[in-house]
C-alpha cells in the first residue's frame, strides 16, 4: 500500500462521471470503498434503466458475479421468485422520489442460492441538488433473518401448543360436566325407581304393620331424593342449603292427606352446609319430623289430628343448630320403630359430631341438635 | 267436585310410567295413554283427548321431550307438564308448558302436584300450596302465582 507516494489528479476523489475508468486509485476514500468488507455499488439514474456503474469487491464476493456481468445492468437481476414484491415496490418508489430507503430483501446469487440483504440506498446530489448517483450498500443478514424466523416459528409453535392444550382441557372439562350430568340424571332416575318399587310393593300388602314399615322406608328414601333434587338444582354442587330442604320436607310430609290440622312453624335461617353432610343431616331431620308427626299427635274425637310442629334452624357462633318441637303427647309414647329411628338419629349424630338433647317441653317434646359447621361462606360473602 | 283430569304419560321408563299411572288413578284421575317415544307421543296426541300430558325430556328416541311439548302446544288440545331429572334441559320459554315436576319427586309431592294442576286447569288460579319440586314456567307463574 504505497498510495501516499502515488500522484493523482486533484479531482480524482470525485470518482469522475465515468466510473468505468479506474480513476481515483490513489484516493483514500475511493480505496476504502473498493476494499471495505461492506458490499457497495453505485448506480447512475441519468442513464437508461439506472444501471450499476460501480461495484466493489465485497459486492462481487457477496453475489458471486464477475464485475463485467454486473456493470451496466439494473440491480433487479438480484431478485428471484421468492423475493417479496412489496419490498421491491418500496425500493422502486423511493428511487422514483429520490429518497433514502432501507429494506430487508431476499436476493439471489449467481449460483441461485439466496441471502437476506439489509439494503440501504441513498441518492447523491450535486451542488445544484440534481441527483447524480444512487449509493447502495448491502449487508448479508441471513443469520439474523434465520433467527428471526426461528423465533417466529418457536412462538407459533408455542402458541399452537398452548391452544391445543387449552382445547384439550376445555374438552376434558366439557366431558366431565357431561359425565356429572349423566351420573346425576341416573342417580335421580334410580331414586325415583326405588321409590316407585316400594310404593308398588306396598299396594299389594294387606298387613298394616308391614305397610307401615314400607311407608317409613319410603319416607327415608324420599328424604334422600329431596336432597338430590335440591343438591343439583344449585350451581354449586358442593354446597347444600338445609333450610330450603327443610321447607320442602315439611311441605311434603304435611300435604299428605289428613295432616291439614297440623300447623308448621318454621324459623329457618339460610344455612349452607357442605354436600357430604347433606345426606346425614337430611335423614336426621326427616326422622325427627316424621317421628313427631306419627307419634306426637293423637287423633281427636272428630278423626282429625291437630297440633303444632316447629322447626328452627340457626347458626349461633359457628354452630349449626336444629330444633324440632311439637306440642303432642311427649316422649313416653315411643314404640319399636321409633327406637330404630332413635338409633338412626344417634348414629348420624356421631357421624356429624353433633350433640343431641331431648327436652320434655310439656306439652310435647323438643329435640335440639347442635353440630360444628365450618361452611359459613353464605353468611360472610353475601 | 271438580272434574278429574285425563292424563297422557310420555315416559320411557316402564317402571316410572306404571307407578305414575297408579298414582294418577289413586288421585281420582284417568290415564288415557302411555307413550315411550316422540313418534308414539305424537300419534297418541292425535288419538286421545288428554287434558294434560306429563312429558319426560329423555325418551327412547333421545332428548325429544321438548319437541313433543312444542307439538302438543301447536295442537292446543292439551297442556304439558315436564317431568324430568334434568330440568336444566328445558328451554327458558318452557315450550309452552305449565311447568316442571323435578325428578325424583315424592309420592306426596306428586299427589299435591296433581291437585294443584287440577285446580289450575279447572278453576284457575290454583288455591292449594305449590308443592315442593314443582316449578311453574314464567308465563304460568305470571297468571297462576302473581307476586303479591
Amino acid at each position: 500500500m504505497d498510495w501516499k507516494r502515488t500522484r493523482e489528479p486533484d479531482d480524482a476523489w470525485h470518482m469522475t462521471d465515468d466510473l468505468h475508468v479506474e480513476h481515483g486509485k490513489g484516493d483514500p476514500f475511493a480505496a476504502a470503498i473498493r476494499a471495505t468488507r461492506m458490499s457497495m455499488i453505485i448506480t447512475d439514474p441519468r442513464r437508461p434503466d439506472n444501471p450499476i456503474v460501480f461495484a466493489n469487491e465485497a459486492f462481487l464476493r457477496l453475489t458471486g458475479y464477475e464485475r463485467h456481468e454486473v456493470l451496466g445492468k439494473n440491480c433487479r437481476f438480484l431478485q428471484g421468485p421468492k423475493t417479496d414484491k412489496s419490498a421491491v415496490e418500496h425500493i422502486r418508489t423511493a428511487i422514483a422520489d429520490n429518497a433514502d430507503v432501507s429494506v430487508d430483501i431476499l436476493n439471489y446469487r449467481k449460483d441461485g442460492s439466496t441471502f437476506w440483504n439489509a439494503l440501504y440506498i441513498s441518492p447523491v446530489s450535486n451542488h445544484k441538488g440534481e441527483v447524480q448517483f444512487f449509493f447502495a450498500s448491502q449487508l448479508d443478514v441471513s443469520d439474523r433473518k434465520l433467527s428471526e424466523h426461528r423465533m417466529t416459528a418457536d412462538k407459533d409453535r408455542f402458541e399452537r401448543a398452548v391452544k391445543e392444550r387449552t382445547a384439550e382441557l376445555e374438552a376434558a372439562l366439557e366431558a366431565q360436566t357431561t359425565l356429572l350430568h349423566e351420573v346425576d340424571h341416573r342417580v335421580k332416575n334410580n331414586l325415583q325407581m326405588i321409590s316407585s318399587l316400594i310404593i308398588m310393593q306396598r299396594r299389594t300388602i294387606k298387613d298394616e304393620a308391614t305397610r307401615h314399615s314400607l311407608t317409613t322406608m319410603l319416607e327415608r328414601i324420599e328424604a334422600l331424593s329431596t336432597v338430590h333434587r335440591r343438591l343439583y338444582q344449585s350451581k354449586d354442587v358442593s354446597r347444600f342449603d338445609v333450610s330450603d330442604f327443610a321447607k320442602d320436607l315439611v311441605t311434603d310430609l304435611l300435604t299428605a292427606s289428613g295432616r291439614s290440622g297440623i300447623e308448621p312453624k318454621l324459623e329457618l335461617d339460610p344455612i349452607v352446609i357442605s354436600a357430604e353432610k347433606a345426606t346425614p343431616v337430611a335423614l336426621m331431620v326427616n326422622e325427627l319430623v316424621t317421628n313427631a308427626l306419627k307419634h306426637a299427635f293423637k287423633e281427636g274425637p272428630d278423626g282429625t289430628t291437630a297440633g303444632r310442629i316447629g322447626i328452627k334452624m340457626s347458626q349461633p357462633d359457628g354452630h349449626f343448630k336444629i330444633e324440632v318441637s311439637d306440642d303432642g303427647v311427649g316422649m313416653a309414647e315411643a314404640n319399636g320403630d321409633a327406637s330404630f329411628g332413635m338409633r338412626l338419629i344417634k348414629s348420624l349424630a356421631r357421624q356429624l359430631h353433633a350433640d343431641i338433647e331431648w327436652h320434655d317441653a310439656g306439652p310435647g317434646t323438643k329435640v335440639v341438635i347442635s353440630m360444628p359447621n365450618e361452611q359459613q361462606q353464605k353468611r360472610t360473602l353475601s | 267436585m271438580t272434574e278429574p283430569l285425563k292424563v297422557l304419560i310420555v315416559e320411557d321408563e316402564a317402571l316410572l310410567a306404571m307407578e305414575l299411572e297408579s298414582l294418577v288413578e289413586e288421585a281420582g284421575h284417568s290415564v288415557v295413554g302411555w307413550a315411550t317415544s316422540s313418534a308414539e307421543a305424537r300419534s297418541m296426541v292425535e288419538s286421545t283427548d288428554a287434558d294434560i300430558a306429563f312429558v319426560d325430556i329423555h325418551l327412547t328416541d333421545g332428548p325429544t321431550g321438548v319437541d313433543v311439548a312444542h307439538y302438543i302446544g301447536e295442537k292446543k288440545r292439551s297442556m304439558v307438564v315436564f317431568m324430568t331429572a334434568n330440568p336444566k334441559r328445558i328451554p327458558d320459554h318452557f315450550a309452552g308448558a305449565i311447568g316442571v315436576i323435578a325428578k325424583p319427586y315424592t309420592m306426596n309431592g306428586l299427589t299435591s302436584a296433581l291437585r294443584y294442576l287440577q285446580e289450575g286447569m279447572r278453576r284457575p288460579p290454583p288455591v292449594s300450596t305449590r308443592p315442593a319440586g314443582f316449578t311453574l314456567s314464567p308465563a304460568f307463574e305470571a297468571v297462576w302465582a302473581p307476586a303479591a
